[in-house]
């Protein structure tokens, strides 16, 4: 089993014109074909290479994850609802300054600052916004800017384009990538990549993964949003527990509340057919703690990911405490419905479940996950 | 040397390289000594970096069209080695003569890579099969020799005057020169055309 | 060009066919000429011009062919011989002046010489222009030799004279681009009493209009009669030929050269006609009744036929049978240029004999040989074009807006830009103008469901020939698109060609110049300037120009044509490539610069696998170097 790689072409017919793209980002920020342009990935010329670093790092092509499963924590793939686990907790950081512009607990932010000045890496790419709230991939190499960073955005950013350019500089060595499930898929297909260039990907060294249960378009929600409020003076977005059902807007002049369900009409299609709630491909893996304000939910994959939270508990940067049957009952649900929803919506477009679309699974898989 | 009427002579290359000057100047000449000439170009967008052909009618007794028939040429003049190919494909025959330039000049789909340009062994044995006498010039060569590419058509007209295919002396061309030229230009031409001379008779 | 009065009246000089028709009105005592330039005519103006002072003379481009029309019949009203010159589709553009100038007549001579382009080879049609002629009641003359031009050029002026009403000279590419020697006659200065005095109320109005079409026939009936002893008309051939061929213009010497080839002087007649229209009746019926069969030889369209055959129709009882071949038979090819191996094949196939122009063997050994090695050169922006920024700045523009829009194009060399060196941005091309005209349309059908954006493109001489009055109707009619003027100080594509922009006059003296952005700002548009060599800046300037939907905008292009300011100034920078920086044909690159952007400056080299620089084709703009993605092409000023 090894992943199918093809060219440009066959990546701008099988995932961009499929709307199967979820804007990563991983396919952009290596050549001058492709590029992305508010929200949207552009092919501006036509490349005629039949292999290329687009399509074999897209998490939308030839997506073996018994494979990257093997490469990024030596096991296979079991689909299990919430991946490959060590240990799963809640956690918090300890810096107030860091809580209080963090979307919950701040855990991501203590740990990536934390991992920064152990020296475990040099540099981080992690997302920021623009004053028209378009996020994109940014480097951070300080405390302040990692900070800066702070705050779910919603909106799909193609982070891993950042990691492309950066990666190809001398100047940095160790690089953290904070990533949306597909942005983990991403850089975990570089690392299994057949290929002989793969940007480099050895200076990865450490993957930190946030829960996602689908990315917003840009250009039609942010036209959307700017009828009610300017860009420029929205501070931060959020989604309160069920039943609210509602979509919070923080600005300047004050919160506007939007049904949620007028929001999830910009969900990118992409989303759709994603079966990847937890970030599973990361070393580490963060969300919010269902009911438990303040609190993020961490889940421990990799030998790296518990050495580091390990030692952020030990420094006092982050304190944990144990996550309620209750949550996780309702983690593991929640992530088995995305992966029955995503695998029946692409059976549904495909027509038959021998027809996975990107996805390479086994049939007992496929099977198990259905039932 | 029977002289064949009309004279059919092909003057071919790409758009810059002097081909319509060259076939004025001989045309001129012949003029001057008192044939009827009659020379059909191709202009317009084919200049820009496109092929261009020149046919020129050489008789005693009557003015001919601009347009040679296929497989008429007596002479083909060639400023450029794919464009002899070209014009001996059409307009070729077993007792044609070909003296050419051996200095490429690439099409755009050579240079971005997606042809491939023939190699001169391959061009000379087209020429050598397709033709009675040929000769491949290294006019170019010559010309930068001299100090300037662009006088690669004028070291040709040498070579074809001096292979004796036109009812022309070298000394009519010459006369012509001086009365086109300024002389500034007029000692770099007459060097170019004399170089062409000699190299054709030395074969 | 040699000078069309180098030499000596009575001397033999090659000269070109609008040399020589140029040469034909010096010598009727020409004193005023006007064209806008256009393949295959540019060349009657030009020569004029480069004689103008010594001559005396008065010579214009004029900003298109209707007001060069209008240029020369006020010549001509005013007592002054006149000559106008233009290609097939300038007199498209005439034809409302020459619609009306037909009926009220001129005074001195006034000539028309209209140059058609078969197979346009470099027009946006194929046009026969001959029909004008009949539709507008005027004499026409078709030159089939190179003396023929300049004779019948200056006889034109004394038959225009004769009929007070204008001669239309028609020409095609093989006449008015091939060479031949002519005898010069004696050029005569014009008459310098120029004064504008009608002779009649109303002379040059539509007053009467109905009595002035009478006039216009009683003129026709004279030019018959005239043409009936025409000097331009003659037979050579048996007395009763198997076949007559009735043919004219370039068709006379591809006609003698068949019937030669094929050895059949004695069975077949050749009657060649240069006074086409109207038809010296009596002359053809005489040659008619030679023969059962006639082949009609001319180019582009059946015109010579069809009139023959109305003729034949009008006086069949006096006839024996016959039978019309040419090109509505199918023997000669319908459509393209005419050759001497079509009219070969046209009289070999009716009269049931073969011409074969090559041993086969031979023609199969040269296919063989040379087949594989022989492409077709493909044409394309020169190096340093500025078209070739501009299009690769709109591409990129028009991709990442996302909404599909797309370039209507307009005619001159970034009409190429329909094609790989324009990366295929212009998705229509036809009358001049009609880039501006069609946005226009597009940008108006927004309550029709359209929703892309729309982008003209035309050149500067092009914008002044045409592209003001669609652009005014853009503004009044408030149509959503961009209009991109391409000012490269020059009408190149024709040779270069002075223009109401550039500061120069058809004599090579200053001239004023018109200020494009204030004439556009006068309009009330949004008007951007920007420099095509700055893709990001160009680039942006398309973005934001496409986002401000509602209004006519327009973003001025301005950079020199490459020829022009290689003549003018030398090379900015020096231009080379690190080739190892250079990613070639790997993945990151893919050979951006060579397979995509295609500046023949740019060479691949496959052996060592590196993109290189032709030093002698390169222009030294630099662009290239902000292309490259891995900073491989290094520029640094010259």
């Amino acid at each position: 089993m090894s992943l199918e790689v093809k060219g440009c072409r066959e990546l701008q017919s099988e995932v961009l014109a499929r709307d199967l793209c979820s804007l990563c980002g991983a396919c952009v920020g290596m050549c001058p074909y492709l590029v992305t342009y508010k929200g949207r990935v552009v092919a501006l010329d036509e490349c005629n290479l039949s292999q290329g670093r687009c399509y074999a790092f897209c998490p939308r092509t030839s997506l073996d994850l018994d494979l990257l499963s093997q490469t990024v924590f030596g096991v296979p793939y079991t689909a299990d609802e919430l991946g490959t686990v060590q240990q799963i907790a809640m956690a918090r950081a300890m810096d107030d300054g860091i809580r209080s512009k963090a979307q919950y607990g701040g855990t991501v932010t203590a740990l990536t600052s934390f991992a920064l000045e152990q020296g475990l890496i040099d540099s981080a790419v992690l997302t920021a916004g623009d004053e028209n709230i378009l996020p994109s991939g940014t480097l951070a190499n300080s405390a302040a800017q990692i900070r800066d960073c702070a705050g779910s955005s919603f909106v799909a950013a193609p982070t891993v384009a950042a990691f492309n350019r950066e990666s190809a500089k001398g100047d940095v060595q160790r690089i953290g990538v904070v990533a949306t499930p597909c942005q983990a898929l991403a850089l975990a297909k570089m690392r299994a990549s057949p290929l002989e260039n793969r940007n480099n990907v050895d200076k990865l060294s450490l993957v930190i993964g946030l829960f996602c249960t689908w990315a917003l378009r840009y250009e039609d929600f942010a036209s959307f949003l700017a009828e009610k409020v300017p860009l420029g003076q929205i501070v931060k977005f959020d989604i309160p527990p069920p039943p609210a059902n509602i979509f919070q807007v923080f600005a300047d002049s004050g919160r506007i509340d939007i049904p949620l369900d007028q929001v999830r009409s910009f969900i990118r299609p992409a989303c759709n057919v994603c079966i990847d709630m937890t970030a599973e491909f990361a070393d580490i893996s963060v969300g919010a703690a269902e009911g438990v304000a303040g609190w993020n939910t961490l889940i421990t994959r990799s030998d790296a990911g518990r050495k580091l939270v390990e030692a952020a508990q030990a420094k006092g940067v982050i304190e944990t405490k144990p996550l309620p049957e209750q949550n996780l009952a309702h983690l593991k649900e929640a992530s088995l419905l995305k992966k029955k929803r995503g695998l029946n919506k692409v059976i549904e477009t495909t027509g038959s479940d021998q027809d996975l679309l990107y996805l390479r699974l086994a049939s007992e898989v496929v099977r198990g996950l259905l039932s | 040397m029977k002289e064949k009427d009309p004279l059919n002579v092909i003057v071919t290359g790409v758009g810059g390289q002097g081909n319509v000057l060259l076939s004025q100047l001989i045309g001129r000449a012949l003029v001057r000594a008192g044939y009827c000439v009659t020379i059909g170009e191709t202009y317009g967008a084919s200049q820009r970096g496109g092929a261009v052909m020149s046919h020129v009618r050489i008789s005693r007794q009557a003015q001919y069209g601009p347009l040679i028939p296929h497989g008429q040429a007596d002479v083909i003049l060639g400023l450029e080695p794919v464009e002899t190919l070209r014009v001996l494909g059409q307009y070729g025959n077993p007792g044609v003569t070909v003296i050419t330039n051996s200095r490429p000049v690439y099409p755009l789909a050579v240079a971005v890579g997606a042809a491939r340009y023939p190699s001169v062994e391959e061009i000379a044995r087209a020429l050598e099969e397709l033709s009675s006498r040929a000769w491949l010039i290294n006019a170019t060569e010559i010309a930068l020799d001299l100090g300037a590419s662009i006088l690669a058509n004028i070291v040709m007209v040498g070579a074809l005057v001096g292979a004796g295919v036109l009812p022309l002396a070298p000394e009519e061309i010459e006369l012509e020169f001086q009365e086109s030229l300024p002389g500034d230009k007029l000692d770099l031409n007459l060097k170019a055309f004399r170089r062409g001379l000699a190299e054709i008779k030395a074969r | 060009m040699t000078s069309i009065i180098a030499y000596e009246p009575g001397a033999s000089q090659l000269l070109m066919g609008n040399e020589a028709i140029a040469r034909g009105a010096l010598e009727a005592g020409l004193g005023l000429a006007s064209a806008y330039p256009g393949n295959p005519s540019s060349e009657i103006i030009g020569s004029l011009a480069e004689v103008a002072r010594e001559m005396g003379i008065y010579v214009e481009w004029s900003v298109n062919e209707k007001v060069a029309l209008e240029v020369a019949a006020a010549a001509s009203f005013a007592g002054v011989r006149a000559i106008v010159a233009m290609k097939q589709n300038g007199l498209n553009v005439a034809s409302d002046f020459l619609m009306n100038l037909n009926l009220t007549g001129t005074n001195a001579g006034l000539v028309l010489v209209v140059c058609d382009d078969p197979s346009g080879q470099s027009s946006t049609n194929e046009q026969d222009s001959r029909p004008i002629a009949k539709w507008a009641e005027l004499p026409l003359l078709e030159p089939a030799t190179f003396q023929e031009a300049k004779d019948m050029a200056k006889w034109a002026f004394e038959l225009s004279e004769e009929i007070k009403n204008v001669c239309v000279l028609r020409s095609v590419t093989r006449v008015s681009h091939a060479r031949g020697d002519v005898r010069l006659g004696e050029t005569k200065p014009p008459s310098r009493d120029a004064r504008f005095a009608p002779t009649m109320l109303g002379q040059f109005t539509p007053l009467l209009v109905t009595l002035k079409h009478n006039m216009l026939h009683q003129k026709l009936k004279r030019v018959r009669e005239i043409f009936e002893s025409s000097p331009f008309n003659w037979y050579t051939g048996p007395e009763k030929p198997e076949l007559l061929i009735v043919t004219c213009g370039s068709g006379w010497y591809y006609c003698l050269e068949a019937v030669k080839v094929l050895g059949l002087e004695s069975s077949v007649g050749i009657l060649k006609l240069g006074t086409t229209w109207p038809l010296p009746e009596k002359l053809v019926l005489e040659h008619l009744a030679r023969t059962d069969k006639v082949l009609v030889v001319e180019e582009v369209d059946p015109f010579l036929e069809g009139n023959l055959k109305e003729l034949v129709g009008d006086n069949f009882s006096a006839l024996g049978p016959l039978t019309f071949y040419g090109k509505r038979s199918g023997h000669l090819p319908s459509v393209g240029e005419l050759d001497p191996d079509q009219v070969m094949g046209g009289i070999g196939s009716v009269l049931g004999r073969e011409r074969v122009a090559v041993e086969p063997e031979y023609s199969k050994k040269a296919q063989d040989l040379t087949g594989g090695m022989v492409q077709s050169r493909m044409i394309g922006f020169c190096a340093g074009c500025p078209h070739r920024a501009t299009l690769w700045s709109v591409k990129n523009a028009l991709k990442l807006d996302g909404r599909g829009g797309f370039v209507t194009g307009d005619i001159g060399c970034y009409t190429m830009g329909l094609g790989p060196t324009g990366f295929f941005q212009l998705k229509t091309a036809q009358a001049m103008g009609s880039g501006a005209g069609l946005a226009c349309g597009f940008g108006n059908l927004d309550k029709l469901g359209f929703a892309q954006p729309v982008l003209a493109v035309c050149g500067d001489s092009t914008f002044f020939h045409a592209a003001i009055p669609a652009l005014i109707n853009g503004v009044y009619n408030q149509a959503n698109f961009t209009l991109i003027i391409l000012d490269n100080s020059a009408t190149a594509m024709t040779g270069f060609q002075p223009h109401p922009g550039t500061g120069a006059s058809a004599l090579g003296e200053p001239a004023p110049s018109v200020d494009l952005e204030g004439l556009c700002r006068s309009l009330g548009i949004q008007v951007e300037v920007t420099d095509p060599f700055d893709i990001q800046d160009t680039t942006q300037k398309l973005l934001d120009l496409m986002q401000h939907d509602g209004r006519v905008r327009v973003l001025i292009s301005r950079r020199k044509c490459a020829i022009v300011r290689a003549k003018e100034e030398k090379a900015a920078y020096k231009v080379r490539v690190d080739s190892v920086r250079c990613r070639g044909e790997s993945c990151g690159c893919a050979r951006l610069c060579t397979r995509v952007f295609q500046c023949p400056g740019l060479i691949w080299d496959g052996e060592s696998q590196t993109a290189k620089i032709d030093e002698v084709i390169c222009s030294g703009c630099g662009v290239c170097a902000d292309i490259c993605p891995a900073s491989a092409i290094i520029r640094e000023a010259a």
